[in-house]
Order: structure tokens, then C-alpha cells, then sequence
């Protein structure tokens, strides 16, 4: 991991949705992510990953009713005492279901809309609508409307909407969930363009580990609120035994090595490869 | 998605009245309203409604427009039907012709007929302005002249979630029909409600959290993406939208001989058929929506 100072820290933050006798949503989380890092997060449904993010921007707090507890600093703003509004300029969000992120008449509109707030100016709002549509492949499409849209470009016209604001950092909470592989695709395709080309920090929590295991530079895996292995993809997933005990998926490349070892087929050594190209790469000499 | 249908909206063109600033149009639609309010003589009305009639020929709104009256029209028949029963007028009334407990009076078809020329001549005029101006340009519009973002927003909104709800109502009736329930008629419609409105409950948390995390609603200065400019005849149409509603409106209050409601003479046949063709006007229609309701 970096020696750089962190963009994000999070120091201690639990949270409560309800009162502090329930149980926490996220509990003693304890967190640094540098800039233009690829952070995955990873966990089943209701580990805590979704309240994770939005204490990143400070929707929680200030906008989630609930419990509070700790400190999350991003870019030197404690998000406790920052509005969610100027949080907006360091962080975008995009969110599970497209959808019910739309509420505009066309797309220009829908990302003209968070730059109406901030002010910008009329020349300012078409170059940047067409730099992000360029960004996520909507262009020529600015005045149809959102909702007549397929699942992937509405995602993708979520992203363009928080890539408008021009943040560095970009929370995406299980963007591919509602859309179809193709959709996946592209969705994969623009946060990892963002992130190698532009050092976009990019926070994504997603089931597909295949593709997780291939982009990010961070794994953090979450159960029941708390963060139980955070490193590398190699380092993480070569925690085999812990991962399939929380009921996750690993990359299959991994769990191959993983067999081959527990059958005294080969002796793979950790980190256990992830991806498909590192894999070959250690398999070539001992198959 | 399915069943994406906003019956009163937009139809695109290129008239002198589409390429209107918005402005003009909604001051000469609330001046309609004002005059409208203001007056019960159906010469008045009339003329206001042929007007907004000729407008929306004129536009070539025709078909859009008929669509929306087929509709209306029918319902607002009622008011004849029991205006001559029961005049909004303070009595004495006179007596036209009487069948069983039921009595026609002077001043209730008169009161029904201007009732109707009301009605229709603010929605023609209303339906012109809506059908010919982008909602966008009319909500920005709004917003130059003071109304809050917030509001803006909402009626934004508002339009956006009829047609969802809409589909994601035939979503829950298909859901219901492939789990042998009722799929149709009054009976399915209810238990819809409940998934359809929990779910749009649903949509506006989500929705508002991706506001907020778009700034919305944050203090300071706000820009708007979509210009909409005042020409000169804009300006033009804007002093005229001021002056001639608002100088009709002037008259119509003061000139007490526009007041007809006594002097207006109906014949015994022409005041029956018109309640009754009202009367079966209505029931057509109400049989028709009927069957339409049971048969969806």
C-alpha cells in the first residue's frame, strides 16, 4: 500500500440506522484509500457495503437518519461537519438501480442537472455534457429521454451525471446489478477508463469478483458490518478458507490453484494468481 | 418499459404559437381563466372558446387536442344535466317544463351552458399553451420569473412518474394474472396498489439520495441549462396577454346588461333536448369507460 497520505480515512465510524441498542450497519470501520486507487468492495447482501459509501460523500450522516459514530475525512473535509453539497465536488455516486436515479426529460437535462445547482455557467454545462457523454458513449442521444433508455445506458447516463460535477473520487454502489452482460460490460469498461485514465479514485462494491479481482488495486471484504481482509486481490482471495466461509465467490483461477494444492496435484505457493493472464504465467512451469 | 402514455403533453411543431415563449402563452391562459371566472354570459364564453378553438386548429393540435376532449367534453355534459335541475343561481327560478319530481328552469340551462363554455374554453386555451410548449421551456420559464427550483423540480417530476407508475402498474397486473389472480377489472386493481406504491416510495428515497448527492437543493447561485428567450413579439404577446383579458375581464364586471340569465329565453323542446341529449352524452360515455376499465 501507498506511503501517500490517504484522500479517504475513516477512523472508527459504526453506524446505527435505527438507535444504538440495534445492531450497527458498519461497526469500528477503519479504512485508508489513496488517490486514483481501484477500490472493490465485496460482501453479501446487508455487510455493510452500501452504508459504507454513502458515509463517503456524507449522506450518512447528514442526510440518513441514524447513529453516528467516528470520524471519515475525505480530502481533508470531515464529512460530519461538510454538507453533502460541497461534498459533491470531491465525490460522485452511482447507484444500484439506474432507474430511480433519473428524474429529467432528456439527458442533456438529467446531467445538466447537478451543475444547475453548483452554478455553472450555460457554455460550461454543454462542454461538459459532451465531454462526459463522450466519456461514457451516450453522445447523440442528449435529448431522448432518460427513461427510454436500456438498463446499461441509463447507468452509464448515472455516471456521466456525477462525472459532470467533475469529481476525483467515484462511489459506484453494485452499478451493474439491474443491467444486462452487455451493460456490465460497459459499465466495467468506463470506471476502469476513468480510474487508468483520467486517476479517478474509484470505490466500487460488485459481486462479480472476476472482474474485481482483474481491476482493482484494493479488495476490502466485508461481513456483518465489518471489514474482515483488506490488500491486494492476490492477497485477499489467496484467503481462501475465510472466503468461502462468508459465503463468497472467488476468481475461478484461484480457486483452481486453491484445488490443485488441496489435491496434491501441484504446489502453487500464495499469492494464488487472480486473473487469467497471471494465472498462465505461474501455471506454464509446473503443468 | 410499457404503457408509456402522457395524454396531455407536448405535440411537436413548428407553429407561430410552438415557437412562442411559453410566457405569453401561460399570461393569455390565466387571463382566459380570470376573464372566464368572471363572467356567466355565454356570448363572452363562447367567443373565448372559439378562439382557443381556432388556436388549436391553428397549431395543428387537432388531433391531440379531440383526444383529450373526448374525454372531458362528456364529463362536463353533467353540468348541464343538473344545472336545469338545480341552477347554482339564487332562486326565483323559472319554470321551463317539468317531468315526474323533476323540474327544468330558465336559469339552470342557461347556468348549465355557460357552466360548460367555461370549462371548455379554459381547457382549450390551457391545451394549447401545455400541447404547444415544451415542458422544460414552460418549468424554465417559471423559474426566471421567481418560482422556486424546488417546485420546478416537482412538477418535473411529477410528469416523469405518471408514465412509470403506469407501467409499473401493468407490471404488477401481469405479475398478479401469471400467479392466477385476477388480472383485470376493478377487483385486480387494488391489491396493485399496494406493490406499486411501496415501490414508488422506494424510487423517491433512492431518488432523493441521488439528489442530494448531485448538490440539489444547495444554497448559493443556481444556473439553468435550458434557455429560453424573449423576442420582441414575445414582449408583444406578453403586453397584449395583459391588456385584452385584463380589459375583458374589466368589462365583463362591470357591464351589468351581460347578465343574460334572466332575459335568455329557452324553448321547452330545445331545453329538453338538451338535457337529454347531455344525459345520454354522459352515459355513452360512462358505458364506454366501463367496458374499457373491465376489459384492460
Amino acid at each position: 500500500m501507498s506511503d501517500k497520505k490517504p484522500i479517504i480515512e475513516f477512523r472508527g465510524v459504526t453506524f446505527w440506522y435505527g438507535g444504538a441498542n440495534d445492531k450497527p450497519a458498519i461497526k469500528n470501520i477503519n479504512l485508508k484509500i489513496h488517490e486514483g486507487e481501484y477500490v472493490a468492495l465485496l460482501g453479501l447482501n446487508g455487510a455493510g457495503k452500501t452504508t459504507l459509501q454513502l458515509c463517503i460523500n456524507g449522506v450518512i450522516p447528514n442526510s440518513i437518519m441514524g447513529e453516528f459514530e467516528g470520524e471519515v475525512i475525505v480530502y481533508g473535509n470531515d464529512t460530519y461537519d461538510t454538507p453533502v453539497r460541497e461534498m459533491a465536488k470531491f465525490v460522485g455516486m452511482v447507484f444500484d438501480n439506474p432507474e430511480f436515479q433519473l428524474s429529467q426529460m432528456s439527458v442533456a437535462e438529467e446531467i445538466a442537472l447537478g451543475m444547475e445547482s453548483l452554478g455553472f455557467s450555460y457554455d460550461e454545462m454543454t462542454k461538459t455534457i459532451t465531454e462526459v457523454l463522450e466519456i461514457v458513449g451516450l453522445r447523440g442521444l442528449e435529448d431522448r429521454s432518460p427513461f427510454g433508455l436500456s438498463g446499461g445506458q441509463q447507468q452509464r447516463l448515472s455516471i456521466a451525471s456525477a462525472l459532470a460535477m467533475r469529481p476525483k473520487i467515484l462511489v459506484m454502489d453494485e452499478p451493474t446489478s439491474n443491467v444486462d452482460p452487455i451493460g456490465k460490460e460497459e459499465i466495467f469498461a468506463v470506471a476502469e477508463q476513468l480510474n487508468r485514465e483520467k486517476n479517478m479514485t474509484v470505490i466500487m462494491a460488485e459481486h462479480e469478483v472476476e472482474v474485481m479481482a482483474a481491476y482493482a488495486d484494493i479488495v476490502v471484504v466485508m461481513h456483518e458490518g465489518e471489514i474482515l481482509l483488506n490488500g491486494t486481490p492476490e492477497e485477499v482471495f489467496s484467503n481462501v478458507d475465510l472466503i468461502h466461509k462468508l459465503g463468497l465467490r472467488m476468481p475461478q483461477v484461484t480457486e483452481y490453484a486453491h484445488r490443485l494444492n488441496q489435491l496434491n496435484l501441484a504446489s502453487i505457493e500464495k499469492p494464488y494468481p487472480v486473473t487469467l493472464d497471471s494465472a498462465v504465467e505461474r501455471f506454464k512451469d509446473i503443468l | 418499459m410499457q404503457g408509456i402514455v402522457i395524454p396531455i403533453t407536448m405535440v411537436p411543431g413548428n407553429s407561430t404559437i410552438h415557437r412562442m415563449n411559453p410566457l405569453p402563452k401561460l399570461l393569455w391562459t390565466l387571463g382566459i381563466l380570470a376573464l372566464s371566472f368572471s363572467t356567466r354570459n355565454i356570448a363572452v364564453l363562447g367567443v373565448a372558446c372559439l378562439i382557443g378553438l381556432l388556436l388549436v386548429f391553428y397549431s395543428g393540435i387537432t388531433k391531440a387536442y379531440v383526444r383529450v376532449a373526448m374525454i372531458l367534453f362528456p364529463i362536463s355534459l353533467t353540468l348541464i344535466t343538473l344545472q336545469s335541475i338545480a341552477p347554482a343561481f339564487p332562486r326565483p327560478w323559472t319554470a321551463i317544463v317539468g317531468f315526474g319530481p323533476f323540474t327544468i328552469y330558465q336559469e339552470g340551462i342557461y347556468s348549465g351552458i355557460s357552466l360548460l363554455l367555461r370549462i371548455m374554453a379554459m381547457t382549450t386555451w390551457a391545451m394549447v399553451t401545455i400541447m404547444t410548449s415544451h415542458p422544460s421551456d414552460i418549468f424554465t420559464s417559471l423559474k426566471k420569473i421567481g418560482m422556486p427550483y424546488v417546485l420546478n423540480f416537482i412538477f418535473v417530476m411529477t410528469l416523469q412518474l405518471i408514465p412509470i407508475l403506469q407501467s409499473e402498474f401493468g407490471i404488477v397486473l401481469n405479475a398478479q394474472k401469471s400467479r392466477a389472480m385476477k388480472g383485470s377489472g376493478f377487483g385486480a386493481i387494488l391489491p396493485s396498489m399496494v406493490p406499486v406504491f411501496v415501490g414508488a416510495i422506494e424510487r423517491v428515497q433512492q431518488l432523493s439520495i441521488s439528489l442530494e448527492s448531485r448538490a440539489f437543493g444547495s444554497s448559493g447561485k443556481k444556473t439553468s441549462f435550458r434557455q429560453v428567450r424573449m423576442a420582441f413579439s414575445d414582449y408583444v404577446a406578453l403586453f397584449l396577454g395583459f391588456l385584452v383579458p385584463g380589459a375583458a375581464t374589466y368589462w365583463v364586471i362591470v357591464d351589468k346588461s351581460l347578465d343574460w340569465s334572466h332575459s335568455m329565453v329557452f324553448s321547452p323542446a330545445f331545453s329538453i333536448t338538451l338535457v337529454l341529449g347531455a344525459t345520454i352524452g354522459f352515459l355513452v360515455f360512462v358505458f364506454f369507460a366501463i367496458r374499457a376499465a373491465l376489459s384492460a
